[in-house]
């Protein structure tokens, strides 16, 4: 194999030229090569040879002496060959055997020894007949005439432009004065030290930077706290090369992923490869850590309290339901009858009969205990609103009928009560003459059903008896207060804020509440016209019905967003605790006489029963327990319950449903 | 203009409008207001907000409008006080000149300025930023994960990056992974697809970092490299610093000088190795002459003896102050030999063996024993068939040794034979019990280590270390409690069973066919709808239930029932995802049993 250098860091060094004060004067002039290859003598040649010989070795010495000097940081190599190994050099020989060599072989003085590429090469004829013609100053060819004809190349006619006339400055000759003074600057600035050659040892660069943690520990941030950086999530058993078969999303989840949003979409889809050796290279490893750096110095931080409960605690601590029976939990009784649903209820105050209004255009009465239908009236329009008079003695009932109130005698209790409602309801018939001339309600006689008929402008929504039996108030849109024994009516309010909803009295006092859409407005109504109390504000959507506690001081507010608010009439005007019982409209609220309770019915199918406890005690709040959650109707045409109404003496509560059914729920 | 009359005077403190004193607007200001009130340019902004730590705030209220970040007035002032920024001034300044200098084609001022360049130093900010050693160690995630990954990015025009910077980044990992395995501190390892997690505990911080798989890293084109580097130039400088007082902190030099020819073959964690086991030997030779006879004659065996090296790695820690875990995680491979194939990823497992108390070799120049070594026990290989097998030591997949140090055991290398699918290789870093799924092979390995613990500690009652330790303690009463379930559903069904087989005696002692025992089957069968009867009235028990919990949400107050709505969610969403799994799990034995 032919030895080929890869590469040297080495020039090649020049071949050895002779000193040039010593040019060789044994050389005859006449031994020109080329001339006398031929005729050549014997002795020429052995003399020419001597020469040549002794030239070479002083050439190779003065070499040698040249190159000792480098030669200390000269490889053992000549270099590498193709396949990266070294080429190493010959071994040297020493001089006796050069020179031994040199007296044995007549053709050593042609050898020439090739330091670059470390071998010896015997000169030729021809070569050796080069050198000769260089050593002497001639040409190295002997074909090279140098004596040739002289061709005048330049033109030296005058021309318009000569390129130049002028003679050299002075400039060009004499030495730069301003780089003589650079000079001098560099000079100076040298002894001074200001320019320095060898470079400055550097001094390490790390050193011991936290020695005593001790001192530092008081230096804060600028007074400003520092805020960690969360760490970046750890990976879980998805994120490994070769997780279990089931963190493998199949291709279907996959593409469904496809129709997520960018936020849900997950960002890493796990994978599973056979082995370690077939992991590729994880493609967004860097765009990976380039987020992580802006979320480091973009992300704005805030301290965010975490905190880790069992979210049963956040539940607050009520008193247990069984100490707060007897509360109604169970229905009872149903009361079927009605074909339409049923609009209103009432209970009678001795709690023997209910009242029910349906808008099947009937008014039912019937038996509480037993559940039998007592009597049925046909009106042959919807019932809104049906009402017992709170007197026991007095078994009337006020049912509004699209713009009508009827006052009806219902024919229950004795012949002494019976006698006293006849005459209450006789009395009228007189004054129903009378009452063509008022403009605000006409009092008729309604034949038929041997009753009183009231005869509003607009259609009323809602009729409540005044505890002492005697008057009663109207809501057809504007209030109107009726007195019963004197057949009289008035407007004690001219001008309302807000269209009433519903309106009730106080159960001791002159006070009356009346519920806008909005707020509710309480009046006192002792003096000769109706004083404004307060304003009670649930800041609830829609008002929808109202109930006052039988203690006066605690009113409850139903509003259609399913809102229950508490008020305590002494605490304040906003309520004391709103309660989000119902998802849909609250229907009816209503407490009970005696008992603790309070209820709300919704059009969600069920009721609520609280327990609402007012101490007489004024610092302490009343306490609110929910007890229970009533269901058992059914919704139809999208409403539920329509009225709740609670037993005046037992725990019970009546609730009327849209499906035509009442239904008593007992303790 | 109307003058002023002199009842309309200027009020005693006037305040021009729009300027705050006091509140949100006063204390916040809006990153572009920061700029144009540093008078900077944006990046640099960056740049010092980087260097400097400063991040965004989140104000209470925001004065400005929604979509704008806000940072605290007093991260500004700190910024504008900070010598840095003249500095990073007249650097500008300076480049400037150069700038000029190379379009002046004055090479050699250019030349001349390029040279004499100011140079900035980042330890003051250290310092400033981690007042404590701790609170660097507590920041050193992100540090580690940048460093090793640049450690394994090429050297390209468009990132800017050159090749010593990477050549440093690797020397700083590889620093700090020595430290690592010689005070045997490494805790888990995760293989993902991401890379190798390692978590480590150094001073009682959980360190945890993430290599990048040894392979050409994808470098895409939309990635603002100036923000990685400026980053990168920070975590350099800090990982140095840590890595200096480490090395301190066990009487080792710091920089290391490497030997030169292990460095050449690219076995720089194992020179790091060996400089170590020089040094201790030199700092030990100084400070403990009256050392232990036979310690010194161990340390002083010649250092290219590989056996030997690896045991003075070992040795040289200071046994006294290690804790339990350490000791357990220096043990593991205790007297185990391990030889590396060419295709297992070296530098991992060169890191992991020796930090577990292993001795490790690789096929390669400078390793200390080569592949015919007798006293090999396992050999990692990880190709598809061994061809030339040595019937003393075992052939396992590298994946074997990840899950040896999460289990802190050693495991059965059956299932991770050459040519064979390992078993599912779990992330360390889950609590499967809080998750609410625990995968079978997690269950396999706790069952293992359970009989591994008692077959080590000869009677739990008798001993007392057991005592001192509640989480060993605790980690024997779940064995206990899952085993105790288990004996306990076995005995209702050996239970069942006789009764069964003493129901059948009786009926044929009373007499009664096959048919008629049939029937009362049916009977039997009948009673159970009756049960499914009762499940309704268990219906009525969830309504009830709910019925509670939605009356107790009535009188919560508004902020209390967002917040159990919330947990109530994340509830939902975490058992939907334990669902899923499940689901999955039971499709796949489906699809793997016919």
């Amino acid at each position: 194999m032919a030895k080929k250098r890869v590469e040297t860091k080495k020039t090649p060094p020049l071949p050895p030229l002779p000193p040039p004060s010593t040019p060789p004067q044994e050389m005859p002039e006449e031994e020109i090569p080329g001339e006398e290859a031929g005729d050549g003598s014997g002795e020429e040649d052995g003399e020419g040879s001597e020469g040549g010989a002794e030239e070479e070795r002083g050439e190779s010495d003065a070499g040698v002496a040249e190159e000792s000097d480098s030669s200390e940081d000269e490889e053992e190599h000549i270099g590498y060959d193709i396949a990266g190994k070294k080429i190493r050099k010959q071994a040297k020989r020493d001089k006796i055997d050069s020179f031994l060599a040199g007296v044995d072989d007549s053709k050593n003085w042609r050898k020439i020894y090739d330091e670059y590429n470390d071998e010896e090469i015997e000169l030729t004829k021809e070569e050796r007949r080069l050198i000769g013609r260089i050593l002497k100053g001639k040409t190295p060819h002997a074909d090279v005439d140098p004596y040739a004809p002289y061709v005048d190349w330049f033109e030296w006619e005058e021309k318009g432009m000569p390129l130049s006339g002028a003679p050299e400055p002075k400039r060009r000759f004499i030495p730069s004065k301003w780089e003589h003074k650079k000079v001098v600057k560099y000079v100076r600035a040298i002894r001074k030290g200001l320019i320095k050659f060898e470079k400055q040892k550097e001094k390490p660069r790390f050193y011991m930077l936290w020695g005593d943690d001790s001192s530092s520990a008081e230096n804060t941030r600028h007074g400003l706290s520092y805020i960690p950086a969360p760490k970046p999530k750890l990976p879980g058993h998805d994120e490994s090369y070769n997780p279990s078969v089931e963190y493998i999303p199949t291709q279907e989840e996959i593409n469904s992923y496809q129709l997520m949003y960018d936020e849900d979409r997950p960002k890493f889809i796990p994978r599973r490869f056979e082995s370690l050796r077939n992991v590729p290279a994880y493609e967004s490893a860097i765009r990976d850590a380039f987020e992580r750096s802006l979320d480091l110095y973009l992300c704005p931080r805030t301290r965010k309290k975490r905190i880790n409960i069992d979210p049963e605690s956040l539940k607050p601590k009520l008193p247990s339901r069984k100490d707060l029976k007897p509360y109604p939990s169970l229905c009872y009784l149903e009361y079927k009858g009605h074909r339409g649903s049923v609009k209103s209820i009432s209970v009678q105050i001795t709690g023997q009969w209910i009242a029910s209004g349906s808008t099947d255009g009937t008014v039912r009465v019937w038996d509480v205990e037993t559940g039998r239908c007592l009597k049925v009236w046909e009106f042959g329009e919807s019932i809104q609103h049906v009402a017992w008079n709170p007197l026991p003695d007095l078994p009337l009932l006020a049912v509004s009928v699209g713009q009508d109130v009827v006052l009806l005698d219902t024919g229950l209790g004795n012949a002494e009560e019976q006698f006293r409602a006849k005459e209450l309801l006789h009395v009228e018939e007189d004054d129903a003459g009378q009452c063509d001339t008022k403009p605000l309600v006409r009092w008729l006689r309604h034949d038929k059903l041997d009753a009183i008929r009231l005869e509003h402008s607009k259609a009323v929504s809602s009729v409540e008896w005044h505890f002492k039996g005697d008057y009663f108030i109207t809501v057809a849109p504007t209030i109107l207060i009726h007195r019963l024994s004197k057949k009289l009516t008035f407007n004690p309010l001219k001008k309302l804020h807000g269209l009433p909803v519903s309106s009730v009295f106080h159960p001791s006092r002159r006070i009356l509440f009346i519920a806008t859409k909005k707020n509710v407005r309480v009046y006192d109504l002792s003096m000769e016209k109706p004083k404004f109390m307060k304003k009670l504000e649930p800041s609830i959507r829609e008002i929808s019905s109202v109930a006052v506690h039988p203690g006066g001081d605690n009113v409850i507010v139903g509003s259609k967003e399913g809102k229950l608010c508490w008020f305590d009439m002494d605490l304040s005007s906003k309520p004391y605790k709103t309660l989000r019982a119902h998802p849909k409209d609250i229907t009816n609220v209503a407490f009970h006489r005696s008992y603790p309770l309070f209820a709300s019915s919704s059009d969600d199918c069920t009721a609520y029963v609280f327990h609402g406890m007012v101490y007489s005690d004024l610092n302490q709040n009343p306490l609110i327990v929910p007890l229970e959650i009533l269901r058992g109707h059914a919704s139809s045409n999208g409403r539920g319950i329509l009225d709740c109404k609670f037993h005046p003496r037992q725990p019970w509560l009546f609730t009327a449903g849209a499906d035509s059914v009442i239904k008593l729920y007992c303790h | 203009m109307p003058r002023l009359s002199g009842q309309q005077k200027r009020k005693k403190h006037y305040r021009p409008s729009g300027k705050k004193r006091e509140g949100n607007a006063a204390k916040f200001i809006t990153r572009t207001r920061a700029v144009h009130y540093l008078q900077l340019s944006l990046p640099m902004f960056r740049k010092l907000c980087i260097l400097k730590g400063i991040f965004p705030r989140v104000p209470k209220k925001k004065v400005e409008g929604n979509h704008k970040t806000y940072y605290h007035m007093k991260d500004i002032m700190f910024l504008a006080h900070e010598p840095l920024l003249d500095k990073f001034r007249d650097i500008k300044a300076y480049d400037r000149k150069i700038k000029k200098a190379v379009a002046k084609k004055n090479k050699d001022l250019a030349i001349r300025l390029k040279s004499r360049r100011p140079n900035y130093q980042l330890d003051p900010l250290i310092r400033q930023r981690y007042p404590r050693f701790i609170d660097a160690l507590r920041d050193l995630d992100d540090c580690l994960t940048m460093v090793n990954l640049f450690a394994a990015l090429p050297a390209t025009e468009s990132t800017r990056l050159d090749v010593e910077r990477i050549h440093n980044c690797r020397r700083l990992s590889h620093e700090w992974l020595a430290y690592v395995a010689r005070t045997h501190s490494l805790r888990k390892t995760f293989i993902s697809v991401k890379g190798i997690y390692y978590q480590a505990e150094i001073e009682g911080q959980k360190i945890t970092w993430l290599t990048p798989h040894a392979l050409q890293q994808v470098v895409p084109d939309d990635v603002d490299f100036n923000v990685l580097l400026t980053f990168l130039e920070f975590y350099e400088t800090l990982l140095a610093f840590v890595n200096f007082r480490l090395y301190h902190s066990i009487n080792v030099e710091y920089p290391p000088i490497l030997d030169p020819f292990l460095e050449a073959e690219a076995a720089d964690l194992f020179a790091l190795y060996r400089f170590f086991s020089a040094g201790s030997r030199r700092t030990f030779g100084n400070s403990q002459i009256g050392g232990s006879e036979e310690q010194n004659e161990v340390r002083l065996l010649p250092a290219s003896e590989p056996g030997a090296l690896m045991h003075l790695v070992e040795n040289a820690s200071v046994d006294d102050k290690d804790d339990k875990e350490t000791k357990e995680c220096k043990s593991l491979f205790k007297n185990l030999k391990f030889f590396l194939g060419r295709e297992v990823p070296k530098d991992s497992l060169l890191f992991i063996i020796p930090a577990f108390g292993g001795t490790v070799s690789w096929e390669g120049d400078g390793s200390p024993f080569g592949e015919t070594d007798e006293g090999i026990t396992h050999q990692i290989v990880d190709r598809p068939s061994q061809g030339h097998v040595y019937l003393s030591r075992e052939y396992v997949q590298p994946q074997w040794i990840y899950d040896c140090v999460n289990a802190r055991i050693i495991l059965p290398t059956e299932a991770y034979m050459v040519g064979r699918v390992p078993p599912p290789h779990l992330s360390p870093f889950v609590d499967n019990e809080a998750e609410g799924y625990v995968p079978e092979y997690a269950e396999t390995i706790k069952r293992l280590q359970s009989a591994s613990r008692r077959r080590v500690l000869p009677v739990p009652g008798t001993d007392d270390g057991d005592l001192d330790d509640p989480q060993h303690l605790l980690a024997e009463g779940v064995i206990d409690r899952t085993q105790a379930q288990e004996a306990s559903e076995k005995k209702q069904e050996l239970i069942k069973l006789e009764k069964q087989y003493h129901d059948e005696l009786n009926m044929e002692l009373q007499g009664i066919s096959y048919s008629e025992s049939l029937l009362s089957k049916k009977a039997e069968s009948s009673s159970i709808g009756a049960e499914e009867k009762l499940e309704d009235g268990l219906d009525a028990e969830e309504m009830a239930a709910t019925d509670a919990t939605s009356m107790s949400k009535v009188v919560m107050s508004r902020k209390k029932r967002k917040l159990y709505e919330a947990m109530q969610i994340s509830k939902e969403r975490k058992r939907s995802g334990v669902k899923l799994l499940k689901e999955r799990k039971k499709k796949a034995e489906q699809s793997s049993a016919p």
